[in-house]
């Protein structure tokens, strides 16, 4: 097990009280910081040197600012995932890895030729998002690789088919440049959810 | 004289006339008098400026009418097309109408229309009907047309009988289904119904286009088949009397028919075909290539057949669709489970999970995750809710990871943003979608198993129910596990006892030294449940007269009455149902006024009428 410092966390709850100056640097939209919107990849800013890297000194990296990037990660991609689904449905595969894994209802559709038939064939969408989540995934589990869970929660009518409740988590990894980093789904599992009105 | 057809499609209508004279110049010398010169707006019913009644002033019509009429056995029959009918005279056969009087001994014929049927699928109508009516009956010739569906039955009790099952039967809008009943002539197939040699040559013909190997029948250009000419026996399968005898031939010789090919027969409608779905129900592969199909619309009368494969190139109805995709959806849209279109195949139907949405269960192979982690990952849900809703929560603290992560959200819905139900989950909450302040959205993520044990000892306290588990293994590797839990719990205690949640928690899990796993990553998402009582006495509408039962309100009562009236849309009788089904809870009859709005379960009747 890695030596673990509980201590910056409580460091941190005092820092917290007096809103340093590291929060007012951030503006408290999703649409900031020079993130950038290429239309189908969700960029954000380089990570700091600390957390690109995987020595164990990443551990010292400040929990905050994993959850802030998480956030900005997250919010991020949701506005564009849902938009390109709605909109540019060609687009969608993009957003994934070459070998992710798409899990639709408890069907399985893994690579890119798949995911673009699927997404192909699946009726046209309108997604409204009522419900975003996301945390930073531990390096234990991840192996170091940057890994964002995120899940969204919502309605979706797919043309033809009345409307139905959705629930979607997505693994986001990070594959970071030195000028920036694009977050890629490495897997995305959804389900409709209709206890009241299946 | 021979059978003719002079059957107009839509696009044909210009060349009408010049057909017609065509087609009878040279055998009947009633045509020398129709002339083609008429006006083709007169003749197209389509157009709507002038009735069908008017072409019958045509001089050139009235006078070839007039000579028609004459003659036995002719008759003109206007559909929408213009379609003059010359046959051989016949001797009218027993139980057949004759032109002017009824044959009451073996049973007068009878039409009956279901207005408004065309939205019902043929068989559920006919099962219906048939469970309804008091006298046995064998239904002919059904047909779908303008919205309204018809079929034939023989017999003056049969008739009666079919009146009383008027507004007897039920939709699945509660609507009553009403019947008219009225005299007719026989209909075609009878009336035209093919001779026993005649039927014996056709399925003669019909053996020989039939491979038995692959249980296929090749109809195309069935009517020129060189047999059938040469005995002179038009089979136009058009012709309801035609279409009904091939299929009845079908039903009796190659029961177990799987594909059927009819290419090129010029159909251009398929209330005949929509027989097969009786006859032959286990075709799967239907050819109907190269017709004269100007819509969608005919080609979902042949929606009950479970097909796998379809032909409908060279159709007009093809044009009717921007593109390729739009025109494939809507055939897939009839036929949800088919493979090949066109000849092209289509990608596999995942999307069967659209229509039918169905919960796997997790014992159910959905991913190739082995036993062995399945059965560690139930074994872990069953140990973890157990101690969660009956044993002391602060156990659960050898589960979490040192630096695991907790977070818990409900929805945020925009147009009520404060659902007072899930209150005990308000201070929490970190639904990202309606709190953007950095700083509440690290404290609210819950780091360090100490943090998370904490919060989840002062939520609700629960009972999960295990039967509504579904799990879904969604990612995996060596060192990690991925898994989403769905369900329902009940709260046990409160101000929210007996309120039913949804929730959807995904974990992440990371192996643990012995055989168990440790948390890294817990997301959970609560959201309320509609109880499903209410649904259903919602959907029955209430008949009593308003302001009687507005009076045993109470005064607040009823101002919460008019105020979802109002807001609503819905009339006051049906606003008062949603409210008391609420226990007066304005937010909660608001909620539920919407859910079931968006999923299309509240009756047209319950809106007030727009002036």
């Amino acid at each position: 097990m890695r030596p673990f410092r509980r201590d910056w966390f409580q460091g941190d709850r005092g820092m917290h009280q007096g809103r340093s100056d590291r929060f007012h640097e951030e503006p408290q939209t999703s649409h900031t910081c020079g993130g950038s919107r290429t239309r189908e990849n969700v960029v954000t800013p380089p990570l700091t040197a600390q957390a690109a890297s995987s020595s164990p000194m990443a551990m010292a990296v400040d929990f905050k600012t994993y959850v802030d990037q998480a956030c900005r990660a997250a919010e991020e991609f949701v506005n564009i995932y849902y938009d390109t689904m709605d909109k540019r449905r060609r687009a969608l595969p993009r957003l994934y890895l070459d070998k992710a894994t798409l899990i639709w209802n408890g069907n399985v559709v893994t690579g890119l030729d798949a995911l673009a038939n699927f997404f192909d064939v699946l009726p046209s969408s309108e997604f409204q998002v009522n419900m975003l989540d996301c945390q930073p995934v531990h390096e234990q589990a991840t192996q170091a690789q940057t890994t964002v869970l995120v899940v969204t929660s919502g309605t979706v009518k797919f043309d033809g088919n009345k409307q139905h409740f959705f629930n979607q988590n997505f693994l986001l990894t990070a594959q970071s440049t030195p000028n920036n980093t694009v977050w890629k789904i490495a897997s995305d599992c959804f389900r409709f959810q209709d206890w009241a009105s299946s | 004289s021979e059978d003719k057809d002079v059957g107009n499609s839509r696009q044909g209508q210009k060349k009408s006339w010049s057909c017609f004279r065509r087609h009878f110049g040279k055998r009947n010398h009633l045509c020398e008098h129709g002339g083609n010169k008429c006006q083709h707006s007169q003749l197209q019913k389509d157009n709507g400026k002038q009735g069908i009644k008017d072409v019958q002033q045509i001089p050139q019509v009235k006078h070839s009418l007039n000579t028609i009429r004459h003659n036995r056995g002719v008759e003109l029959r206007i559909e929408g097309r213009i379609q003059i009918i010359v046959q051989k005279g016949r001797k009218p056969r027993e139980g057949e109408v004759g032109q002017n009087t009824q044959d009451g001994t073996l049973g007068s014929w009878f039409k009956i229309t279901v207005p408004d049927g065309m939205k019902y699928d043929k068989i559920w109508l006919m099962n219906s009907i048939q469970s309804h009516c008091s006298v046995p009956f064998t239904p002919v010739d059904f047909n779908y047309a303008n919205n309204w569906a018809r079929f034939f039955v023989q017999g003056a009790s049969a008739a009666s009988a079919l009146k009383d099952v008027s507004y007897k039967i039920c939709d699945e809008e509660n609507q009553k289904i009403p019947i008219f009943v009225s005299t007719s002539v026989v209909p075609y197939s009878v009336r035209d119904k093919l001779e026993p040699k005649e039927m014996e040559q056709l399925k003669l013909t019909m053996n020989k286009r039939y491979d038995p190997s692959q249980k296929a029948l090749d109809l195309q250009m069935f009517r020129f088949d060189p047999d059938l000419v040469g005995l002179d026996i038009d089979i136009i399968l058009n012709r309801r009397n035609c279409m009904a005898a091939t299929l009845q031939i079908i039903k009796e010789n190659f029961p177990e028919l799987l594909s059927l090919n009819l290419r090129s027969n010029k159909l251009y409608q398929l209330n005949g075909l929509s027989d097969l779905i009786q006859m032959a129900p286990t075709v799967k592969i239907l050819n109907l290539s190269k017709n004269q199909l100007q819509s969608i619309c005919e080609v979902n009368k042949m929606k009950e057949l479970k097909l796998e494969e379809l032909w409908l190139e060279g159709n007009p109805l093809r044009n009717t669709f921007p593109d390729q995709s739009t025109y494939t959806s809507a055939v897939r849209k009839c036929f949800p489970k088919l493979l090949r279109l066109d000849g092209q195949v289509l990608p596999s139907p995942i999307i069967n999970g659209i229509d039918r949405p169905y919960l796997i269960k997790p014992c159910k192979e959905s991913y190739k995750i082995s036993e062995m982690l399945k059965s560690l990952v139930l074994h872990f849900l069953k140990k973890y809710y157990l101690t969660y809703d009956y044993g002391d929560r602060r156990r659960l603290f050898r589960v979490y990871h040192d630096e695991a992560c907790f977070s818990l959200t409900i929805p945020f819905n925009p147009v009520d943003p404060d659902p007072s139900s899930l209150f005990e989950y308000f201070k929490d909450n970190r639904n990202m979608k309606n709190l953007k302040d950095p700083y509440l959205r690290v404290q609210l993520l819950k780091h360090t198993k100490r943090d998370i044990v904490c919060s989840l000892c002062v939520l609700p306290k629960t009972q999960h129910d295990f039967s509504s588990f579904v799990v879904d293994f969604w990612f995996q590797t060596e060192k990690m596990l991925f898994f989403s839990v769905n369900g329902e719990f009940k709260e046990v205690e409160g101000k929210s006892q007996g309120s039913v949640r949804a929730f959807t928690r995904t974990f992440i899990a990371i192996p643990a030294s012995s055989s168990g796993i440790f948390i890294v990553n817990d997301e959970l998402f609560v959201r309320d449940t509609i109880p499903k009582k209410t649904q259903s006495t919602f959907a029955i509408p209430v008949r009593m007269p308003v302001y009687r039962s507005l009076l045993t309100l109470s005064r607040e009562q009823r101002d919460m009455v008019l105020a979802f009236s109002t807001q609503s849309g819905m009339k006051l009788l049906w606003s008062q149902k949603c409210l008391q089904d609420s226990q007066w809870n304005y937010t909660r009859a608001g909620q539920i006024f919407i859910m079931l709005k968006t999923n299309g379960q509240i009756p047209a009747e319950a809106f007030k009428q727009i002036p």
